[in-house]
């Protein structure tokens, strides 16, 4: 009697450790190899676009908190620079070095999440604990700053909303000095083990080519070899007077635009953040850290289209006023959602147990897909 | 290149006929093109070796009900060979009856592969229909959902399958438990 093999419908999802979130696979399967792959999102859609076109531009700093909640500083910052530019307000200096520093700082505790469930969805449990014990430091910075440990609505147009309180910038050298032996030891424990390197390496390929025509951004760009960072190539902030390197993937240690290049780069990344933040507490200057003069916000008509450099990769705001004192449309770019789109074509082919390998990889954050 | 330079290559290639430049208003400029010259623009935009676009950041809808009722669809194009930029603008008119007859327009996901999920989400939140996609359902919202939440006339339902959307059963318990 022929055996007949036939092919399973298996749903992966939407709750399932590995999905960071609400994420929805639905895969065709032919015993342990996907032979399609179709994401389905929408779970945690709460219309932020909607919602923006009907509060005054202030009012939508607390949502921005909730576009990417491993990164709120970050989406705060882009959104504060893009109705800055669109209404000409002006920052002081402070401010800006302070901007940095809790962007600088929010990305490194986002790639902290980011390793950490990487090795816990592949089946390593306790590099996660590690890693959230590291971030639990600069939650206890963040709430001294500004009261909040992860939505933090800190910054402000026109500089941010608390100055640094007393003696804030020797903790946060105190940290650095911790952390960076801290990152050594988890590099020794974790991305250098055999276990580790033998299911990332060489899977999940995204060629240069595939990163351009998905519009990759972050990370997963520069994983793939392609030499591109906002903070160096269109600097915004004070981002041009800081000295930093960007970390782009390599074929040395896997293949170029693997799982584990991904990985490395935000290891590295983190590297080049700890870099950034001793300068800026080098570099913190006196002065005002919030510009009161404009407290009647009012944007011209017209429309602009910024975009800043989040953990995961370009953020993009853009904003179209008619005047008035609401936008009259805000488009909201986000990378997990480009990186979300590749899973389809990547899917095809790999067995199960690396697609959770490829998802973790891209670190996708669900909320920030479907805003 | 500059964008005025982009500017005058495309002029070269579709012919200034059509072209709407606005350059006048604070923030990036834009160019309104037909919806005819679209995918031949886009095609080229790409190709082209001295302008070699080869990212799109990102693809918005938009809907304007001031003097006429239309929708657009914005491109923002990117060229990481080149490190420009350029902004592309296909209007749409939304008459009062079987609007979604004229909201269309043609798909380029073909040409950026990044633009398969953006258009699927201007469907979901706009409507706009684009032509020759390879998947095209909505994105973010269920199926079965009706309407488009992004227009600016959108009513919200009463209902999604029997489940009200508003709180106005529970406002009576709330009432009652908090005396």
């Amino acid at each position: 009697m022929p055996l007949t093999t036939e092919t399973m419908v298996l749903n992966m999802g939407p709750h399932h450790p590995s999905t960071h979130g609400v994420l929805r696979f639905i895969l065709r399967t032919d015993g342990e190899v996907i032979h399609r792959c179709r994401p389905d999102i929408g779970y945690l859609h709460r219309g932020l676009e909607k919602i923006a076109e009907q509060l005054p531009y202030a009012q939508f700093m607390p949502y921005t908190d909730r576009l990417d909640y491993l990164a709120a500083m970050n989406c705060n910052l882009g959104y504060a620079i893009t109705v800055e530019q669109a209404a000409h307000i002006e920052v002081p200096p402070r401010a800006e070095y302070i901007r940095v520093l809790v962007a600088e700082l929010n990305r490194i505790i986002s790639h902290l999440i980011s390793v950490g469930t990487f090795a816990m969805d592949i089946g390593a449990v306790t590099p996660f604990t590690h890693a959230i014990r590291e971030r639990e430091w600069v939650n206890d910075l963040f709430e001294e700053l500004c009261g909040a440990r992860l939505t933090y609505n800190y910054i402000r147009f026109g500089g941010v909303a608390f100055d640094l309180p007393e003696g804030f910038l020797n903790r946060l050298s105190q940290f650095l000095d911790y952390f960076v032996p801290r990152l050594e030891q988890y590099n020794r424990f974790i991305s250098k083990n055999k276990i580790f390197k033998e299911r990332l390496v060489g899977v999940a390929v995204i060629s240069q080519q595939q990163a351009l025509d998905y519009a990759l951004v972050g990370p997963n760009l520069r994983a793939s070899g392609i030499d591109w960072d906002l903070r160096r190539d269109e600097p915004y902030s004070v981002y041009g007077d800081l000295e930093f390197d960007v970390p782009v993937g390599t074929s040395e240690f896997g293949v170029l635009g693997d799982c584990y290049a991904r990985y490395w780069v935000r290891i590295w990344e983190m590297e080049q953040s700890v870099r950034i933040l001793r300068q800026c507490i080098a570099k913190m200057p006196e002065g005002p850290y919030l510009n009161k003069s404009k407290r009647k916000l009012k944007v011209e008509p017209g429309e602009i289209y910024v975009r800043t450099k989040a953990p995961r990769g370009e953020l993009g705001f853009y904003l179209i006023s008619q005047g008035g004192i609401r936008p009259h449309r805000l488009k909201i770019r986000t990378g997990s959602f480009s990186a979300m789109s590749i899973v389809e074509e990547l899917g095809a082919g790999l067995m199960v147990a690396d697609l959770v390998a490829l998802i973790a990889s891209l670190d996708v954050v669900a909320p920030e897909v479907d805003r | 290149m500059e964008a005025q330079g982009i500017l005058e290559r495309i002029k070269r290639i579709i012919g200034e006929a059509d072209l709407v430049w606005i350059d006048d208003q604070p923030g990036d400029p834009y160019l309104v093109i037909p919806k005819e010259k679209l995918r031949r623009l886009a095609i080229y935009l790409k190709g082209d070796p001295h302008l070699a676009f080869d990212t799109l950041m990102c693809l918005s809808g938009v809907h304007n009900m001031g003097e006429q009722d239309e929708v657009e669809v914005v491109y923002h194009l990117y060229s990481l060979r080149h490190r420009h930029r350029f902004i592309l603008k296909v209007k749409l008119d939304r008459p009062a009856v079987f609007p979604h007859f004229y909201l269309r327009v043609d798909s380029i996901s073909g040409i950026w592969t990044a633009a398969a999920w953006m258009e699927r989400e201007a469907y979901d939140m706009f409507g706009i229909h684009f032509v020759g996609h390879d998947d095209f359902r909505r994105l973010l919202l269920p199926t079965d959902w009706e309407g488009h939440p992004l227009q600016k006339d959108y009513q919200e339902p009463d209902a999604y399958r029997g489940t009200s959307t508003t709180r106005e059963e529970t406002e009576g318990i709330l009432a009652e438990e908090s005396g």
